[in-house]
């Protein structure tokens, strides 16, 4: 099966014949082109790669995190694991990586290059460090560099370069006030976001003691610290380093909702400006970062898999939901989420049951299962195998219809 | 190629969409003649961003609609997946047509105004290579008259038959395409392209094929003998029920033989049998046409050579006769079949169709030089013996697919283009 490949070559290249529809915004006091940008990673430490994925249409990019001179970055390899699901390759993606090799010198020069090249486009910095004199000598080389805004990393799961090895920075709400506040002090001419952990007993706590500080923003929130499995014949847990493992910061479409929950925890409140990050892989992700308050969302994971192309799918899509939902600007969506989010004591408690449609019903008998072992024994077999609800039983738990392998096929009805 | 197929439900399209490995610098995008970005497409479908795929493949494909429904995949998108080294190729053109027609059901998106470049093109020809040139010409900033006789469509609309296209199906396209172009219906005979060759900075011929080749045989003038574009057209256009009786054979053994035979067995016939005179291996068809229509009841004989149709003003039979393979091989590679003495058999016929091929119809053509099959030649930028008079599509190539004349039409706009500019 096995063919021969060639490197192809264009033959001639399209001419875009569909408008692109402007989705630029202003949030934060700087303007953007679009609600997506490059969040601190692999994909944006080299002067090369940034460039690539601004010149595909990516809005900005926040470079790697950088740290004073003389800090040695001691990574090991291999760093990258994954979580696979239900065959499905990367559902969650870990890694043991650490802030950029890079020189602060290095970065301030790729700061300024970019931001020649790309006047339009936002070019920020992350930053990590421990004492006060260097979070803001930091601060004011990178801003003198010409960055938009700076993000500080009070949240690494994997390093310990803060003040308290092995604890994160931003896990401790005196810490992180008194932090933030240096770093904002030391900022004269852009925005400061403080990029926290959703490892604490209170987010609301940490948010407000970022408010407290002074602090511009919040970058909501960061990889989480997970152990990616664990190889079961030799016990050793995954990234393997010469028979030893440790925690990674797991990142991708399996942290998303635990994303949404932090994100919406913060915006409901605490009055600050969100970034969104941490498992945004498509444009109606992004649809629902904002809608929970964040105000532009970050990339990472997806695009270490898909690459920079996905942003056309990202612009486009996030076009066309625009142009459907007829909304001006994607600050139309900001915070859209957030009054429909209520305690569980809100609810009106309603009579609901479970409707199974036998057009398309495909006779799998999953629901039938599911409610036998896991709910309320609420569904019958029948002898042509389309399972039917007894009203007396279900209760309108709608796991039936979660199980479900059809689209649309069961229902949960309010019941008159 | 299936018939009657139905369009992928929203669930299907989006089961299949994770199959795709997303490949970079996919070996499909290079397989499709025009090139349609496929990966991209596919991930839009995925994301439930349905009217960005659409957009992705029209930008690509002047014939969306059309392609996604009958285009031979296996031939070439398909054919090179990469998937198919693990399991299964994606459903590529499914997942396209899904695209298309979900965008056709909910109004087209709007286009940007093209660029406007004064220069005046004429194409001749409203089939999928006069379509594809003329659309490429348009967005390229071209002013754009299209002429044909028998309006915008081309092959697709004469004599592809409606269970394998459907009018609404072809509309979907030229809906879309009309607006960006204008169509005339007049014939261009010789001397009116004197005419055209003043009035316009270029010309393009997409003039096709159109004219069925005869087999010369005794009795082909008889009632009941049909050439099967006439066939076909006959069928289709003008929505005749014909009759073709209980019994039809189908000389042939391309894919427009395969089209007249099914058809054939739409209409009523209880036996249609297809004489081919080489062997399968031979059949220059789509696998999966040859295993549809083999599925409707299309008997296929090869190895058979008919030598005379016989009938009374009215077709009864033909005449056939057995034949071999020689190790000789012809000018298309494939080994000449000689016949068996002392083989002849007759085969009862109330309707014979001839598809042995077909020739350009177009007059205009002798006004060019021709290649050894009889094609109008064309220089590497599709421009013919006559200075800024291009051509592309079946008239260029033979017999062809509508990809395949969608992309020589683009491909001559682009140097039609270079040449309009250049003489400013």
């Amino acid at each position: 099966m096995k063919k021969s490949k060639v490197i192809s070559e264009n033959i001639y290249s399209e001419i875009p014949i569909y408008p692109l529809r402007d989705l630029s915004y202003d949030f934060l006091g700087l303007h953007w082109e679009n609600p997506f940008i490059l969040a601190a990673a692999p994909s944006t430490d080299e002067l090369e790669i940034v460039r690539r994925g601004l010149q595909m249409g990516w809005a900005g990019a926040i470079l790697k995190t950088t740290s004073i001179e003389g800090n040695v970055v001691d990574l090991a390899y291999p760093m990258m694991s994954t979580f696979n699901h239900d065959g499905k390759k990367l559902f969650g993606m870990g890694n043991i990586d650490l802030i950029s090799e890079h020189h602060i010198d290095k970065v301030e020069y790729n700061v300024r290059k970019l931001k020649k090249e790309f006047p339009e486009k936002i070019v920020a910095a992350s930053i990590m460090a421990g004492r006060k004199e260097d979070w803001q000598r930091l601060v004011e080389r990178l801003e003198k560099a010409g960055v938009d805004f700076i993000e500080c990393s009070f949240s690494c799961p994997q390093g310990n370069i803060g003040e308290d090895p092995g604890k994160m920075l931003a896990q401790s709400i005196s810490a992180t006030e008194l932090t933030a506040k240096w770093v904002k002090e030391a900022a004269r001419r852009v925005p400061v976001s403080i990029k926290i952990t959703p490892h604490v007993t209170d987010i609301v706590d940490v948010a407000k003691a970022v408010k407290r500080s002074g602090a511009d923003a919040l970058t909501a929130a960061n990889s989480l610290q997970a152990l990616m499995g664990v190889d079961i014949r030799t016990f050793v847990p995954y990234p393997q380093l010469n028979g030893k493992s440790t925690y990674s910061g797991m990142t991708g479409p399996a942290i998303k909702p635990l994303t949404l929950r932090t994100i919406s925890e913060i915006a409901r409140n605490v009055d600050i400006p969100i970034l969104g990050t941490g498992g945004a892989s498509t444009w109606s992700d992004a649809v629902e970062f904002m809608a929970v308050g964040a105000g532009v969302v970050q990339y990472c994971t997806a695009v270490m898999h898909y690459g920079f192309r996905i942003i056309d799918d990202l612009k486009s899509g996030m076009s066309h939901y625009l142009d459907e939902m007829k909304f001006k600007s994607v600050m139309d969506i900001y915070r859209k989420a957030l009054p429909h989010i209520a305690t569980h004591d809100e609810f009106t408690r309603r009579k609901i049951r479970s409707h199974i449609n036998e057009a398309t019903c495909i006779q799998c008998e999953a629901c039938y299962l599911a409610c036998r072992d896991g709910g309320h024994m609420a569904i019958d077999r029948n002898p042509n195998r389309i399972p039917k609800v007894d009203w007396d039983k279900c209760v309108g738990c709608g796991l039936c219809e979660h199980v479900c392998p059809v689209d649309g096929c069961i229902e949960m009805r309010i019941m008159k | 190629m299936t018939t009657d197929n139905l369009q992928m439900t929203n669930q299907q399209a989006r089961v299949e969409t994770e199959r795709c490995l997303q490949c970079f610098d996919a070996p499909c995008i290079q397989a499709c003649p025009t090139h349609i970005q496929i990966p991209t497409f596919i991930s839009m479908i995925k994301s439930g961003n349905i009217r960005g795929a659409a957009e992705v493949v029209k930008t690509s494909n002047a014939m969306a609609n059309v392609c996604g429904k009958i285009c031979p995949e296996e031939v070439y998108c398909q054919s090179v997946c990469n998937r198919a080294n693990e399991d299964a190729p994606i459903q590529i053109r499914e997942l396209h047509f899904y695209a298309t027609q979900s965008e056709a059901r909910n109004k087209f998106s709007q286009v940007n105004p093209f660029p406007k470049s004064g220069k005046q093109v004429a194409v001749i020809g409203g089939g999928p290579a006069g379509i594809g040139c003329a659309f490429e010409l348009a967005k390229l900033g071209h002013e754009v008259t299209l002429f044909d006789g028998k309006g915008l469509g081309g092959v697709p609309k004469n004599s592809i038959p409606s269970f394998r296209l459907t009018e609404n199906e072809l509309q979907d396209d030229l809906k879309f395409l009309s607006t960006y172009f204008s169509v005339k219906k007049e014939e261009i005979t010789d001397a009116k392209f004197s005419q055209l060759k003043n009035k316009f900075d270029a010309i393009y011929l997409g003039v096709g094929l159109g004219k069925d080749r005869p087999l010369g045989l005794k009795g082909e003038n008889l009632s009941g003998v049909y050439p099967v574009l006439k066939f076909l057209e006959a069928t289709k256009v003008k929505q005749k029920k014909m009759s073709v009786g209980k019994k039809v054979v189908v000389v042939g053994g391309g894919n427009v033989s395969l089209d007249a035979a099914a058809t054939a067995k739409r209409l009523g016939a209880s036996e249609v049998i297809l004489i081919y005179r080489r062997s399968e291996a031979e059949m220059k068809v789509w696998k999966s046409e040859l295993e549809e229509a083999r599925k409707q009841g299309v008997e296929i004989h090869f190895l058979t050579n008919p030598f005379e149709i016989i009938g009374n003003m009215k077709v009864s039979g033909i005449k056939c006769r057995r034949t071999t393979l020689s190790k000789k091989k012809d000018a298309s590679g494939r080994p000449i079949p000689v016949e068996v003495k002392g083989s002849d058999f007759i085969l009862d016929a109330d309707t014979v169709i001839i598809a042995i091929g077909q020739s350009i119809g177009s007059d205009i053509v002798n006004r060019f030089k021709r290649n050894s099959k009889g094609f109008i030649a064309v220089d590497k930028n599709y421009q013919t013996s006559m200075k800024s008079v291009f051509a592309g599509g079946d008239a260029i190539s033979g017999e062809g697919t509508i990809v395949q004349s969608v992309a020589h039409g683009k491909q001559a706009a682009h140097a039609i283009n270079k040449i309009l500019l250049g003489k400013k």
